[in-house]
């Protein structure tokens, strides 16, 4: 069975870049437009663990489709998925109390401060969240070629 | 007569022929991916991101139900109308009960959900507000790592780093239950082959492992020193393990480990484990919450507590070079670890003082519930030496971290 893919080494090349510039700019901290990097007690962890996604993706960039290879890149997409997981479950968290202490005051977020909780900027691996689902194309593809 | 052994092998072959297919093996993709989370270079910085994912699914939803809700349901609401209703009872029944009066009046200061102290007040407030949710957060997230089977590779990852002190990989797994409550925790020792390694862990779970109760309280008092708690009770954990494998006479022989394949969980079982252990947790550590409370309050009433805190001053401050105003709560920490985290006077000391006050009430003697566990899974001898143990522990690490602390200037 043929295990090369252009189109999925290009991706995961992409994806491997990305992921580490992406985690450099954690470590770095600061605000780019729609991207943002608080700084807090899990930041250096995030940019770890993205630059560690970034260099698996580009470790599985040859022989794409080999089953090994593409385990390799699967790995790095979970890796994505939770720290952008864990982003948007804080935005949940903290969009829906009011934030209040005193008595009197309400105990839910308004309509529109629970809406715009999730506005941007974005941290960085919500950014990489919806590139790397890709990869679930390419599962896909390997599962067809390989019945 | 029966068969005799060639047609029995006959048998076998005609069996084999028609059930077993023969070939080249060819993984699959969750093969691949159970082998990339095995392997060290991959498999760390992947365990790195469930252990992250862990920790902040955790923070957050204790965040969101404490912080978001129940300290203003019990700060502003429950605490003072209970005050007010029971404000005409006998001061030892108010302070019992409610509290000391003090935190009641117009101009106090402070947060009233713990300084109270009182059995219906502090001692509600703890569970309820603060560790209830910590609990419930550590257990979901626990029974999700169980059941999708990873934790069985988390054990193959670790197993280098803890054969080196008389361990296995599968230790892991006690150590996290712990998290939560360290009762399952003790009781998930029982797989460990040998009676030395099940004391050996036992003694490491009561000493060096916070459980979900102190999680939660470090996480609403001390956010920003927890990374550097845990760093330390690890070092602990690890340096305290090497020693009492060289000294605790025993074999540590290896164990044989099923790693099931990655399955996606089901929720009707994540929920009802999760729902199981909390309601065990419930069941023990609350009445313990409250007869905790009642006890420390019954020594700040009768100036129990004020005499026991003279007495140790002059040797905690000396020791461990806390000031003289944290010795009630270090005091207070040999009935309950958690609630002694909560009356620290964190506004009159240092960072330094109060990341080491909180190591020390870590590694504090077992609460109750983890004691009687203790009783029954060691033997008096087992017991009289992990009680040493704790004290050796304590008071070499105490003088270690005072030692640090004097030699940095904090």
């Amino acid at each position: 069975m043929n295990n090369r893919s252009t189109s999925g080494s290009i991706f995961v090349a992409v994806m491997g870049i990305a992921a580490l510039v992406f985690g450099i700019l954690e470590f770095v901290g600061g605000e780019w437009g729609p991207l943002t990097v608080e700084a807090g007690t899990f930041t250096a962890w995030r940019a770890v663990i993205l630059i560690c996604a970034g260099l698996i993706y580009l470790s599985s960039v040859s022989n794409f489709l080999d089953i090994r290879q593409l385990g390799k890149s699967v790995v790095a997409s979970i890796m994505i998925w939770i720290v952008a997981a864990m982003d948007i479950w804080a935005m949940i968290t903290a969009s829906i109390p009011s934030g209040a202490e005193e008595a009197g005051e309400p105990w839910f977020a308004s309509g529109t401060e629970f809406l715009a909780a999730y506005g941007p900027p974005y941290m960085p691996a919500m950014c990489l969240l919806l590139p790397s689902l890709v990869i679930l194309y390419f599962v896909g593809r390997r599962r067809r070629t390989a019945s | 007569m029966g068969p005799t052994v060639d047609q029995r092998w006959d048998l076998v072959d005609r069996i084999t022929k028609k059930t077993v297919e023969v070939g080249a093996y060819k993984p699959t993709l969750g093969d691949a991916i159970a082998n990339v989370t095995i392997n060290p270079w991959t498999g760390i910085p992947f365990a790195i991101a469930v252990l992250y994912g862990f920790w902040t699914f955790f923070s957050g939803f204790a965040g969101l139900f404490t912080d978001g809700f129940f300290v203003r349901v019990f700060g502003t609401h429950w605490i003072p109308w209970i005050g007010d209703k029971l404000a005409g009872l006998p001061d030892w029944a108010f302070t019992i009960l409610v509290g000391d009066r003090a935190a009641f009046a117009a101009d106090f200061v402070g947060d009233i959900s713990f300084a109270a102290g009182g059995i219906l007040t502090t001692g509600l407030f703890l569970p309820i507000a603060i560790v209830l949710w910590a609990v419930i957060a550590l257990f979901l997230a626990l029974a999700i790592l169980e059941d999708t089977g990873y934790l069985p590779r988390l054990a193959v990852l670790i197993d280098s780093v803890m054969h080196k002190i008389g361990l296995h990989g599968f230790a892991i797994v006690p150590t996290l239950v712990s998290l939560g409550c360290n009762v399952p925790g003790v009781t998930a020792c029982r797989p460990l082959e040998t009676r030395k390694q099940r004391f050996m862990m036992i003694v490491l779970l009561g000493v060096f492992i916070p459980c979900g109760a102190q999680i939660g309280m470090m996480e609403e008092l001390v956010p920003e020193l927890i990374g550097w708690v845990f760093l330390t009770l690890a070092i602990g954990y690890l340096g305290f393990g090497w020693i009492l494998n060289k000294v605790w006479p025993g074999e540590s022989p290896e164990i044989l480990m099923d790693v099931p394949p990655y399955r996606a969980p089901v929720w009707s079982n994540i929920l009802r484990k999760t729902w199981n252990r909390t309601r065990h947790f419930l069941l023990i550590a609350v009445p313990f919450f409250l007869l905790g409370c009642a006890i420390v309050m019954v020594l700040y009433a009768s100036g129990a507590m004020d005499a026991l805190a003279g007495g140790l001053e002059g040797f905690l401050v000396t020791l461990f070079g806390v000031p003289a105003e944290a010795t009630p709560s270090l005091v207070v920490g040999f009935l309950r670890k958690d609630l002694a985290i909560g009356l620290l006077p964190i506004g009159a000391m240092t960072t330094y003082q109060v990341f080491k006050s909180v190591v020390l009430l870590t590694i504090y003697f077992p609460c109750l519930a983890t004691f009687a566990m203790l009783l029954r899974e060691l033997n008096w001898k087992e017991i009289l030496y992990a009680l040493a143990f704790l004290v050796v522990t304590i008071l070499v690490f105490g003088g270690i971290l005072n030692l640090i602390g004097m030699a940095g200037g904090w």
